[in-house]
């Protein structure tokens, strides 16, 4: 188990910058996500950690150890990749099996560990398969137990689910992150999927265009968004654009651009805390809103439905106020008319403003 | 932060970090022995022609290439600046493109046989001549092929398409004696249409340099089929659809959309033969005694040795200018391929290519023209295959009788016995060693893509395909005769090296396709579970790219075999380590009463044995086999 730390990690492709200074800490055994569009350089950190690319500037340390120019294969890592590359010449003992070869374990002892891991990853009985006798799954675990079987110090995933399909990408992930709970093993995973990266990590660095936007917890995330393409880029939600008129501590009022109101709100993100003046961002996730059956005094919109859809669990209700787009989940029992207008109505508290 | 604005120390040692990281003492060791090779026996020796071209014991002298330029018999042309309007004097061109003999048979009959001999415009020209109206000829040939084996349906295509390939399992050298006994004026081709269908009322016999064209063109035309058939059919369907969609059609879609699209493949497969006309030694020594014999590369091999056992500068100066026109068309061949590889990635996923049905009367025109092309295409080899199995052949269509005595003959023959042997162990040792160097370069130009320069290496191994083999026979003895390593001592060294640096571009290339298919990921994962590269390269590289391997070496292999211009270069100096294609030469021009017959044996044995490699080499790559012999 180790701690694995960058400072300023830059990494360039000609003129494009992959990596922009990245500073960040991934603690012992925590299993942290790099969260982003494609592009955004998230896939060229993984593998500058796992030795696979070098930096132009920056460093790389595993605990209190420099590794930045240490060759992978020095580096006590397990990866997994998207496309898995096992190795079509070996069969699935021997691809798993290769990395003990290489530390020089006994014959005994290897087919020992990897009969383990086999169990671990449920694939007992499959040992002499190759790898295109296999499913898209099983070459998955079959990745996954190659990665794990010497015991990495870290355990680098590069978007390893999205070849899956939807059933069994939620399977599997609830699948991993089982088993790096039961490892331990600290773990660095890229996904683009946001919804797989809430539901795996404990922690969540999102990233664009090669800068970390925001690093917490996805609640953090998810209720604190730090800026603006955070907060578009996590979970759905209503925005509206204005202006901070008047503060009061941590009570902000916020004239809004395209829809004549005044709305209170709170700063999203401690860090971010907007001053009289300011252009911000308002933002309101669907689940925050309420269906308004009284007349508040602010915070309360008039809006036109146009389109009800039945979530199981949830009406969502898309809904315009001049032009401005709103999305509002209610109670499923809730009868919502489309073509009729509503009023809704969100707290003060639940009304976050992100400074522009 | 702008990489413009840093300084050299800084991007230098951005240059050294980058190499330390990508490059391991293997790696190192690996180039090390490429860029040895290179240099020991094709750089250093090129070297020497250059400077042997301009410096005598007298120190630098440019009397040899005035010579060259000036002398009536390799530039008879003059330059007229001096008149009011400038332009070329044709006076020095001699001969003319046919004459016509007669004579009466015993029985009275008048034949009258048009000899087509072209002219002679001096040593220089002619070889542009040559190279130039094969590549012409072959493109026209191989391009109208392509097309019409890639756009229509008809029956027999695919069949048809594979035995037009048929004259890439032979080189100029065996065809040409193959041809030769086709087109004189007692050949088959003459007592078919003259005597016998008495369609045509007069011989006709090609010589000189015509019939060095004939020869390539039916040789090389496959080349350019290849590459424009690639083309073609890799050609996205929607482009055309999308063209006729908007009204496009008939001539004017293949003009503004079909034809630009596989003009590179087409231009780069056109440059190629153009290089392999101009160094083509083997059908000039075949015609000697015509205008054939000057040209730059027979003229070369024919002075390379003065009588005082000297390399003749005039020889030198010649080669030069042959590397010259070379490196100047393979500049142009590398533009256009890396092109067509750019043209190559934009391509998604696999189609099916348009192909048209014909009405039946087009049908019939496909099959005029498809039957006439593959009858001349297939004469060479079929005239190959007859005389060396040929007992008596007088002025009959096919021989009278047939025998295995050629065969006999030269196996019997003691020298001829050993040029086998030795053309063997030349070739097996020389695959060796390309292989180790191919794949090792290979290696290297396509998974060390970050280290700086590495592009240089890719030209050098692929540098080869442009290098006239006379050239470097010549660079090699300017190099190593009077060393250990000289020829009058053992040819083996000389021939070894030679078929190595000259015929490991086929290796380099079936191994840098078969990386290139292998996703690096398969590296990456190995080294990140604690495999060094060295290990990685061994255990998961090697066995993935195994056929590749096994493909590349078998090619080399027999294009070794099938080597001309060392080969007869040195075995001129040592006939005792002769390789076959000197003995074939040897037994054209010094041998016993059999004629062609017995050369026409030993180029029949080469020609199966590049058959069996050929089609195996095809068959192990299945799909990607048309990457190996295209450019």
């Amino acid at each position: 188990m180790v701690k694995i730390r960058t400072v300023d990690l830059t990494k360039r492709f000609g003129e494009v910058v992959a990596v922009d200074h990245v500073s960040l800490e991934i603690q012992h055994g925590e299993f942290f996500t790099l969260l982003g569009p494609s592009g955004c350089g998230k896939t060229t950190f993984l593998r500058c950690i796992a030795g696979l690319e070098l930096p132009d500037e920056g460093k790389v340390y595993f605990d209190d150890q420099e590794v930045t120019e240490v060759p992978p294969h020095k580096r006590d890592t397990g990866m997994v990749f998207q496309n898995y590359a096992l190795w079509p010449h070996m069969n699935v003992f021997d691809n798993i099996a290769y990395g003990l070869k290489i530390r020089g374990y006994k014959k005994e002892e290897i087919r020992k560990r990897v009969m383990e891991v086999l169990k671990l990853v449920k694939l007992e009985g499959m040992e002499n398969r190759t790898p295109h006798q296999l499913s898209g799954g099983q070459q998955q675990r079959v990745a996954l137990a190659r990665a794990i079987v010497i015991n990495p110090k870290v355990l680098l995933f590069d978007e390893p689910l999205s070849n899956l399909d939807a059933k069994l990408r939620i399977e599997m992930r609830a699948e991993l992150k089982r088993l790096q709970r039961e490892l331990g093993i600290t773990t660095l995973y890229v996904t683009h999927d946001q919804e797989e990266a809430m539901s795996i990590s404990d922690r969540i660095a999102v990233m664009n265009q090669g800068r970390v936007m925001q690093i917490g917890t996805p609640q953090e995330i998810y209720k604190h968004p730090k800026n603006e393409f955070v907060a578009r880029f996590i979970g759905q939600g209503t925005f509206l654009y204005g202006e901070v008129v008047a503060k009061d501590g941590e009570r902000l009022k916020v004239r809004l651009e395209a829809i004549e109101k005044e709305v209170l709100a709170v700063p999203s993100h401690p860090e971010a805390n907007p001053d009289v003046g300011d252009r911000v961002l308002v933002m309101v996730r669907p689940e925050s809103f309420e269906l308004a059956p009284e007349t508040r005094d602010s915070n309360e919109f008039e809006v036109e439905v146009y389109h009800v859809s039945f979530l199981g669990n949830s009406l969502r209700v898309q809904a315009r106020a001049g032009d401005a787009p709103f999305v509002i989940e209610v109670d499923p029992d809730e009868e919502v008319p489309v073509g009729k207008s509503i009023k809704v109505y969100a707290s003060p508290e639940l009304t976050l403003a992100i400074r522009l | 932060m702008g990489s413009r604005a840093e300084g050299l120390e800084e991007r230098l040692k951005r240059s050294l970090r980058r190499l330390k990281w990508e490059m391991d003492p293997f790696s190192w060791s690996q180039l090390f022995i490429v860029l040895a090779a290179f240099a020991a026996f094709m750089l250093i020796p090129l070297g020497m022609v250059i400077v042997r071209s301009f410096y005598t014991s007298g120190g630098f002298t440019l009397d040899s290439l005035k010579l060259v330029l000036t002398d009536d018999y390799y530039f008879p042309l003059r330059v007229h600046l001096t008149s009011d309007f400038p332009f070329i004097s044709m006076e020095g061109v001699r001969g003319s493109l046919y004459h016509v003999v007669e004579y009466t048979r015993p029985t009275g009959e008048v034949v009258k046989i048009i000899y087509i001999t072209g002219w002679d415009f001096g040593v220089l020209v002619n070889s542009l001549v040559v190279a130039t109206s094969t590549a012409i000829l072959s493109t026209v040939l191989g391009f109208t092929l392509a097309f019409i084996f890639a756009k229509y349906k008809f029956p027999g295509a695919e069949a048809l398409r594979i035995i037009s390939l048929i004259p890439l399992l032979s080189t100029p050298f065996v065809g040409a004696i193959g041809l030769k006994r086709m087109i004189v004026s007692d050949g088959v081709l003459n007592v078919l249409f003259h005597d016998i269908l008495r369609v045509i009322p007069f011989k006709v016999e090609i010589t000189g340099l015509p019939a060095v064209i004939m020869v390539q063109t039916l040789i090389f035309y496959p080349i350019v089929m290849l590459n424009a058939y690639t083309a073609l059919i890799s050609l996205d369907p929607s482009l055309e659809e999308q063209a006729i969609n908007m009204g496009a059609s008939g001539f004017r879609l293949f003009r503004t959309i079909t034809l630009p699209l596989a003009t590179p493949g087409v231009e780069a497969g056109a440059l190629l033969v153009f290089i392999l006309a101009l160094e083509d030694l083997g059908t000039p020594i075949v015609f000697k005694g015509t205008v054939a014999e000057k040209v730059l590369t027979f003229q070369i091999f024919n002075r390379i040795f003065t009588p005082a056992g000297l390399i003749s500068q005039e020889a030198t100066t010649l080669a030069l200018i042959l590397l010259v026109i070379s490196a100047v068309v393979f500049v142009a061949v590398r533009r256009y391929v890396s092109l067509r590889r750019y043209a190559m990635l934009g391509k998604g996923g696999i189609w099916r290519p348009r192909r048209r049905r014909l009405s039946n009367k087009t049908v019939v025109l496909v099959y005029v023209f498809v039957f006439a092309v593959l009858f001349f295409a297939t004469l060479p080899h079929i005239g190959v295959t007859l005389l060396a199995f040929s007992k008596e052949w007088g002025t009959t269509i096919l021989p009278e009788s047939y025998t295995l005595n050629n065969f006999k003959a030269v196996l019997a023959d003691e020298q001829a016995r050993r040029s086998i042997v030795n053309s063997l162990v030349y070739s097996g040792i020389a695959t060796v060693f390309m292989v180790i160097l191919g794949v090792s370069a290979a290696y290297l130009v396509s998974r060390k893509k970050g280290v700086p320069g590495i592009e240089a290496l890719d030209l050098l191994v692929t540098l080869p395909i442009a290098v006239p083999g006379i050239a470097v026979a010549t660079g090699l003895f300017l190099t190593y005769l009077g060393t250990p390593l000289s020829p009058t001592i053992s040819g083996a060294p000389l021939l070894i090296a030679s078929y190595t640096v000259r015929k490991i571009p086929f290796t380099v290339r079936s191994v840098f396709s078969g990386l290139e298919q292998t996703d690096k990921a398969l590296d990456e994962v190995a080294w990140t579970v604690g495999a060094s590269r060295t290990r990685t390269f061994f255990t998961i590289i090697l066995p993935l790219i195994a056929l590749n391997v096994l493909a590349g070496g078998m090619l080399s292999f027999i294009y070794s075999m099938s080597e001309v211009s060392t080969g007869i270069v040195v075995g001129d100096a040592n006939h005792r380590d002769a390789p076959m294609t000197w003995k074939m030469y040897d037994m054209l021009f010094h041998g016993l009463a059999g004629g062609l017959a017995q050369p026409a044996a030993m180029g029949f044995m080469l020609m199966g044995l590049q058959f069996v490699f050929i089609v195996g080499a095809n068959l192990l790559l299945r799909k990607r086999a048309t990457a190996l012999i295209g450019v």
